[in-house]
């Protein structure tokens, strides 16, 4: 037999002979023993010294073993004190009792020196493991709270880094999102480019938890830093995928739903990449058109075979678009039925009041019976008024002070350089050292991307504005500007910028040519300046925000000046 | 076993079939069938599965950066329906084969 | 005294796990037994003959009395069925069952070094 550990073991027993012979037994097996004469010695000793096993007779006098016994399981808790019955095997009703009170085994008389032992060694066995697995829930508990206290500190970090999107202060953003939806990998992000127009981003990252978590940082900070600077949302998913491909592991992607809203030029522009399907809902027609994912998720594809093509499409005042995580469809009743597209789809139906939509959907997921879940994000972009959105001032790091007020430079953008890079951003940072030119920033964005998308889409492109009348010829217009622009061979876009101080301030002129046909300048000018965004070539745009806005060589040639007075 | 895996008689293809639940606890099991093998294509066979997660995908991935990443020949066949859904949402067919 | 009545075995059983032991374990299993036998005679209710019974069964097999033993159990079910007399004439064989074994143990008793 092998040797055990050394155990304090209790005898209950009347008998004095049989105690003292099972003492004996125990003693000479190696274990320490305490003994009681009856049910309420055994209840005593067993309270004071705790013994790891007991062995009970079950008639005794005073009190019972039963009784004995019941009463010591309680003391013991949730801790396994292995209680073994003497009792002699034939009394059936006995051992029933025996079982009802907590016995774990049963030894009969005449003792066997090596049943005991065997017996002693199994229940041993078990007791120490209900102890392991004591030890271990305990060990579990903590860890629980360990990761529960990581949690809550990533989080303050992710927030103190997601705050300074936009999401809270717009009022055409509505949204709805679980505190801790960020731990099961959704991300929403909201923030203004120079121009007042708004990106938006809905993430589902793989995984949950930290992982999930960690892998949004990167992710939002790219998404921050590249919209400020004036970037558009093809750069910006062309930035964000790379980064998540180089840092993440393989088997873990983000998808993600990607909008441009423009106030300006009313239109939406998106990129989905494995999240369910998006709607843009029309206010005057009713009408919701899906917008499905037609890529993959971020962070799958290499840089070089990225697709960072978007849709485009058309919106007026009051229309919405509305995007929502797969928490929703994927919501199970207790039938394991999903909630499904159809039954969102039927709340849309039944929808009278848009505001009322995100309402109407909760009640739908409650009355469904599903189980909420903690992933459940929505989120509704309206498209209001330009004066309604005031994006926030930007913030300057210098002085100003050795800010250079006197010079020029000049771009000539070639064919290669046109299908792949943007070179607003750049310009942006360039004019934004000239501190006058601050306060501008959001016009001057704006013009230099009117110009340049003129000079760029109708000059060297020859796509016609006409196109953009509907919302089919929209998307066509947006599709056929991506064709053009991957078989361009020849064109050039030239762009000079000229700083110069005057008596009060400063000036800049802004002059960009390109190398398409031109337009008809009189019959644009014609046109009175508050015309429809649709159509036209944002002419008058150019002329409301700048001064003294020129089209010369018919149309090919376009020429505008800011003004500013010098600070004090 | 709800991973099971079955090379081709010229020992070049191998075949990969899930039973039920296509999801992360299938992680293990499913990495073993192929990682000690040098791959020149693969088929992964999902008559039998029920059901795909966004974990299952990353697996996927996995597998085929294991086969050759760009350069791979994974393909996915017989999914079901629902299987298929996923599939296309997540525009996996842009990477796989899948039928 | 033949082997039908005291297994031997037990006893040199017995005698190597109580070492020094064995001769208390002699005196007391005799002293107690002369304690069952006297509540015994005396008993006038089946529950006491019975919780008796069961207790001097017990005792009785664990130092290798085997006849002793077997009227015990013999009593300890029928105590509560039989009439008195039955009952009695029962209480009388375990009496002399007792009294035959019991110089065996004395013998036993005496075998051993006197204990200090």
């Amino acid at each position: 037999m092998q040797p055990l550990e050394p155990l304090t073991i209790l005898i209950a027993e009347d008998s004095a002979a049989d105690r003292l012979l099972l003492s004996s037994i125990l003693r000479r097996q190696g274990h320490e023993v305490l003994t009681a004469a009856n049910g309420v010695e055994a209840v005593e000793v067993f309270g004071q010294q705790h013994p790891h096993l007991v062995l009970m007779d079950a008639m005794m006098p005073v009190m019972d073993g039963f009784e004995a016994a019941r009463q010591i399981k309680a003391m013991a808790g949730e801790t396994l004190v292995p209680i073994i019955f003497l009792t002699s095997l034939s009394e059936n009703e006995a051992l029933a009792r025996c079982l009802e009170v907590g016995g774990d085994d049963f030894l009969a008389k005449p003792y066997n020196q090596v049943i005991l032992a065997a017996k002693i060694k199994a229940m041993d066995r078990l007791r120490r493991l209900q102890d392991t697995v004591l030890q271990q829930r305990d060990q579990i508990a903590r860890h629980h709270d360990y990761l529960l206290n990581e949690q809550r500190v990533a989080k303050a970090v992710f927030d103190k880094v997601a705050h300074s999107g936009c999401l809270n202060g717009a009022p055409n953003i509505r949204y709805l999102q679980s505190p801790y939806a960020l731990f099961n990998g959704d991300l929403l992000l909201a923030a203004f480019t120079p121009a007042g127009d708004m990106h938006v981003l809905l993430g589902d990252f793989t995984g949950h938890g930290l992982p999930a978590a960690v892998g949004a940082m990167p992710l939002a900070e790219v998404f921050y830093g590249m919209t400020a600077k004036g970037y558009g949302l093809a750069e910006t998913l062309r930035e964000m995928n790379a980064k998540l491909k180089r840092i993440l592991p393989v088997d873990m992607f983000c998808c993600a739903t990607l909008l441009c809203l423009s106030f300006q030029r009313r239109s939406v522009e998106v990129w989905n990449g494995g999240m369910p399907d998006g709607y843009l809902h029309r206010i005057a027609s009713g009408e919701r058109t899906p917008l499905p994912a037609r890529h993959l998720p971020l962070g799958v594809l290499s840089p070089e075979s990225f697709d960072e093509r978007t849709d485009m499409y058309p919106m007026a005042l009051g229309d919405r678009v509305f995007l929502l995580s797969d928490g929703v469809i994927d919501t199970c009743d207790a039938n394991d039925q999903l909630f499904g597209v159809q039954r969102l789809q039927q709340v849309f139906a039944t929808n009278r009041h848009p505001d009322a939509l995100f309402e109407e959907i909760e009640q739908a997921l409650r009355h469904f019976g599903g189980e909420t879940r903690d992933d459940v994000s929505m989120v509704e972009v309206s498209l209001l008024e330009s004066a309604q959105i005031s994006p926030p001032a930007l913030v300057y790091s210098d002085s100003g002070q050795s800010c250079p007020l006197d010079w020029s430079v000049s771009f000539e953008f070639r064919a290669a350089t046109l299908k792949r890079f943007n070179p607003l951003p750049y310009l942006l940072q360039l004019l934004l050292e000239v501190h006058g030119l601050r306060a501008q920033s959001g016009a001057l964005y704006s013009v230099l991307a009117e110009l340049y998308s003129n000079a760029l889409e109708h000059g060297v492109l020859g796509l016609d504005s006409g196109l953009k009348r509907d919302a089919s010829g929209f998307a066509r217009y947006y599709q056929e500007r991506n064709t053009r622009l991957d078989e361009l061979r020849e064109g050039y876009v030239r762009l000079s910028l000229q700083v110069t101080p005057t008596d009060d301030g400063g000036c800049l002129t802004i002059h960009v040519e390109d190398s398409g046909k031109g337009f008809d300048v009189e019959r644009v000018m014609a046109r009175p300046l508050e015309d429809i965004r649709l159509s036209g070539r944002g002419v008058s745009l150019i002329r409301q925000l700048g001064r003294n806005a020129r089209w010369t060589d018919d149309g090919r040639s376009a020429r505008v000046e800011f003004i500013w007075e010098a600070l004090a | 076993m709800s991973v099971i895996t079955e090379v081709s008689e010229d020992g070049q293809r191998l075949t990969i079939s899930i039973r039920g639940r296509f999801d992360f606890a299938k992680h293990q099991e499913f990495r073993k069938s192929y990682e000690d093998r040098e791959l020149s294509a693969v088929v992964v066979d999902l008559k039998d599965a029920t059901y795909l997660d966004s974990s299952a995908l990353g697996m996927l991935l996995l597998l085929r950066d294991h086969a050759g990443g760009d350069d791979s020949d994974v393909r996915v066949v017989n999914s079901s329906t629902d299987v298929r859904k996923i599939l296309a949402i997540s525009n996996f067919d842009k990477l796989f084969d899948i039928s | 005294m033949d082997d039908t009545h005291v297994d031997r075995d037990v006893l040199s059983a017995l005698q190597e796990v109580m070492e020094e032991g064995y001769p208390d374990l002699l005196d007391i299993f005799l002293a107690d037994s002369e304690e069952r036998l006297k509540v015994l005679r005396a008993a006038d209710s089946a529950a006491l003959l019975v919780a008796t019974a069961h207790s001097f069964k017990g005792s009785s097999s664990n130092m290798g009395a085997l006849r002793l033993t077997e009227l015990c159990h013999q009593l300890e079910q029928q105590a509560r069925s039989l009439p008195r007399p039955a009952v009695q004439e029962l209480v009388g064989e375990i009496d002399r069952e007792f009294a035959g074994i019991r110089p065996l143990y004395e013998a036993e008793r005496q075998r051993c070094p006197a204990k200090i």
